[in-house]
């Protein structure tokens, strides 16, 4: 791997060693989770290569093994070889490839190394194969057999283990709570502003990135605002507020399902109406679109992004918004699994063209935006860092081009990545949440204490 | 029955036989069970499928940045289909009249066309790579069927060897790429499911 540093690495270790115990678990785990949808791609895919273009790890790289096609063929071939009627025998012929050591090193490569699960070649595909999604299952057939790169994997397990993905303790996450409803009644000069934690029956229950109340707990502010200022009823939990979930990125359904599962029976235990997601693009797109799927139930409640219920409040006029208090050109970054893949598309669009003054679109996007590299854990796998940063050049000259002061983002994890890319690619720009622009424009009636 | 004749038969048991393989792929296929999305949809299935045989087919990058590529696939796959077309008439045994005439400029286009885009998957070394043997022998396989469908316009003493090819084809269908003939339609209507439901593709969006 072009990025794995020279250290001993047990990981390495591992993957040199496979059995055809581990072998067998990947098999097994991939054929879990075919339905018809994955057969009929293996069939479709005719690699004419189109979706290249699509990836921005190719445009930014060039090597075939960062075409996406190439990337889908690693798994199709070894569905092709070891489930599809003839397979074994057309072979080569076919592009059929049985499952080996060596395909094993390619996919951990390719499929964690070269992939952020954007979907953008999902969607520019001539036949519409959900390539990204075939990634995601050959991942997820990898965390049977322990292959996760480690550092993806710890973040899971310290969520599963811990509660949250930083490992905060109950008690600091209470402590920055109550810190930050000082600043509200300081913000908002009303002494009676709360942030209610474990308050059964509110309205809603709010999930938040734990890298909020650990680094940026002017987030956690900026929503607290935006609810007093709609009068809203809502709650955190004391302790299951993570929005993230690793398990998305790491392909393991079990741990993911876990995760998600635990903000649903928050939501059950507290008697919320709606589930409501902080600013997290693969957080959104776990709980609202897959962790139905890995629950394998019916919700039966609206699960929504806070971007969408911010967007009613301005239409609903709960909230005012004055765009004069956001000067600063300003730039929205969207995150592939709150957009591309979410569809939360035009909410973020509204509550900035009602909260800044001059806000400028990227080219591309929306449906079509470039990845900022972040996303598909590559801010958790250190091991592909280099990678990560290069593949981001093309969403720093997509800020660039704007003019921007300001580049937002309604996903943490785009956040981290959209820094980085600042630093690295000598941007200049302020990185904000949408809320937290929300949160500066807002008109809030003063009330003295 | 003459040789001919009995070619005609066995073009139409070919065609029979493929199609019955392509149903086999597909019961295949289903076998291994649909996925029921359980999750609330935020925007209309409906639209996304819409979406993914109409404006879709045209709204991306790989059309965009490819047009010249996109345009000659358009052209090569309407000459195979009407080239199929013209090769079942041909073996009816009852036949309203000859094949129309329109055939001719669509089997010459897909007949060059074809040839052009072999060339380029054996000329761009990424796509080269890319490739299996199958995405270079079908491709030339099928040139030759769409070059002899052409030719049999101006010399209708080629339809003993156009039925031929054709038996051999037909017999191929279902073992190689060219299956895709089926699957796209089933890649292309789960695409739109699965993305209309969520409200992610143009036109999609919940009206609430």
């Amino acid at each position: 791997m072009a990025d794995a540093t020279a250290r001993h690495d047990p990981y390495q270790d591992k993957l040199d060693s496979l059995t055809d115990a581990d072998l067998a678990a990947i098999l097994a785990e991939l054929r879990r989770r075919l339905k018809a949808p994955e057969i009929a791609a293996a069939h479709t895919c005719i690699r004419c290569g189109l979706c290249a273009d699509a990836c921005h790890y190719y445009l930014t790289n060039g090597e075939l093994e960062d075409v996406p096609a190439h990337k889908l063929n690693l798994v199709l071939g070894v569905i092709k070889h070891h489930f599809l009627p003839g397979g074994r025998r057309a072979g080569g012929w076919v592009g059929a490839r049985k499952l080996d050591k060596a395909v094993v090193r390619e996919w951990v490569d390719a499929l964690f190394g070269r992939c952020s699960g954007c979907g953008r070649c999902t969607v520019n595909c001539t036949s519409g194969i959900n390539i990204h999604g075939l990634i995601r299952a050959a991942r997820g057939a990898l965390a049977a057999a322990g292959l996760v790169p480690p550092e993806l994997q710890s973040t899971v397990m310290t969520a599963v283990e811990q509660g949250n993905n930083m490992g905060i303790p109950r008690d600091e996450w209470l402590e920055t709570v109550d810190w930050i409803q000082d600043e509200l009644r300081a913000e908002t000069g009303d002494p009676g502003a709360r942030i209610p934690v474990d308050e059964k029956g509110a309205r809603l229950l709010y999930t938040v990135n734990p890298r909020e109340p650990k680094f940026f707990p002017l987030s956690l502010l900026a929503a607290a605002k935006l609810f007093h200022a709609a009068g809203e009823s809502w709650t955190f939990s004391s302790d299951r507020y993570d929005v993230t979930n690793y398990g998305l990125y790491s392909g393991d359904d079990s741990c993911a399902g876990l995760l998600s599962g635990r903000l649903v029976q928050a939501r059950e235990d507290l008697g919320a109406e709606v589930l409501v997601l902080g600013e997290c693009g693969h957080g959104f797109a776990s709980t609202r679109w897959e962790a139905p799927q890995w629950l394998n139930r019916r919700f039966g409640f609206p699960v929504k992004s806070v971007l969408e219920v911010a967007a009613e409040y301005v239409r609903q006029g709960r909230v005012r918004l004055d765009p004069s208090k956001n000067k600063k050109p300003l730039t929205l970054h969207d995150p592939c699994n709150l957009v591309r893949l979410g569809g939360v598309v035009e909410e973020q669009r509204y509550l900035l063209e009602n909260a800044v003054e001059d806000f400028r679109e990227m080219t591309p996007n929306r449906r079509n935006n470039y990845c900022c590299g972040g996303g598909g854990g590559q801010l958790a796998m250190t091991r592909f860092a280099k990678r990560r940063l290069a593949a981001g050049r093309l969403k720093a000259e997509q800020i660039r081009a704007t003019g921007a002061m300001v580049v937002v983002a309604p996903c943490h994890n785009c956040i981290d990545q959209l820094t980085e890319l600042g630093k690295e690619y000598g941007l200049g720009t302020e990185v904000k949440t949408v809320i937290e622009i929300v949160a500066d424009a807002l008109v809030l009636p003063r009330k003295n204490a | 029955m003459t040789a001919l004749g009995t070619l005609r038969v066995l073009t139409l048991a070919a065609a029979g036989a493929c199609l019955a393989g392509l149903a086999w792929l597909t019961a295949r296929a289903f076998a291994f069970g649909r996925r029921v999305y359980l999750s609330e949809p935020r925007g209309r299935a409906g639209r996304g499928l819409l979406y993914a045989f109409g404006k879709g087919m045209a709204d991306k990058e790989s059309v965009s940045r490819h047009l010249p590529t996109m345009l000659g696939g358009v052209v090569y796959h309407t000459a195979i289909f009407a080239a199929l077309l013209d090769v079942v008439w041909t073996a009816l045994p009852v036949r309203p009249g000859p094949p129309p005439g329109v055939f001719r400029p669509v089997l010459l286009a897909g007949a060059v066309v074809g040839p052009a885009l072999l060339a380029k998957r054996a000329a761009k070394p990424h796509l080269r790579r890319l490739s299996c043997p199958d995405d270079f022998f079908a491709n030339l396989f099928v040139d030759v069927f769409l070059a002899l469908a052409f030719l049999r316009t101006v010399i209708p003493s080629l339809e003993t060897a156009l039925l031929a090819v054709s038996i051999l084809l037909f017999f191929y269908i279902p073992l190689g790429k060219i299956r895709h003939c089926v699957f796209f339609f089933f890649t292309r209507v789960v695409f739109g499911l699965h993305f209309g439901r969520r409200g992610a593709l143009p036109g999609s969006e919940s009206r609430a």
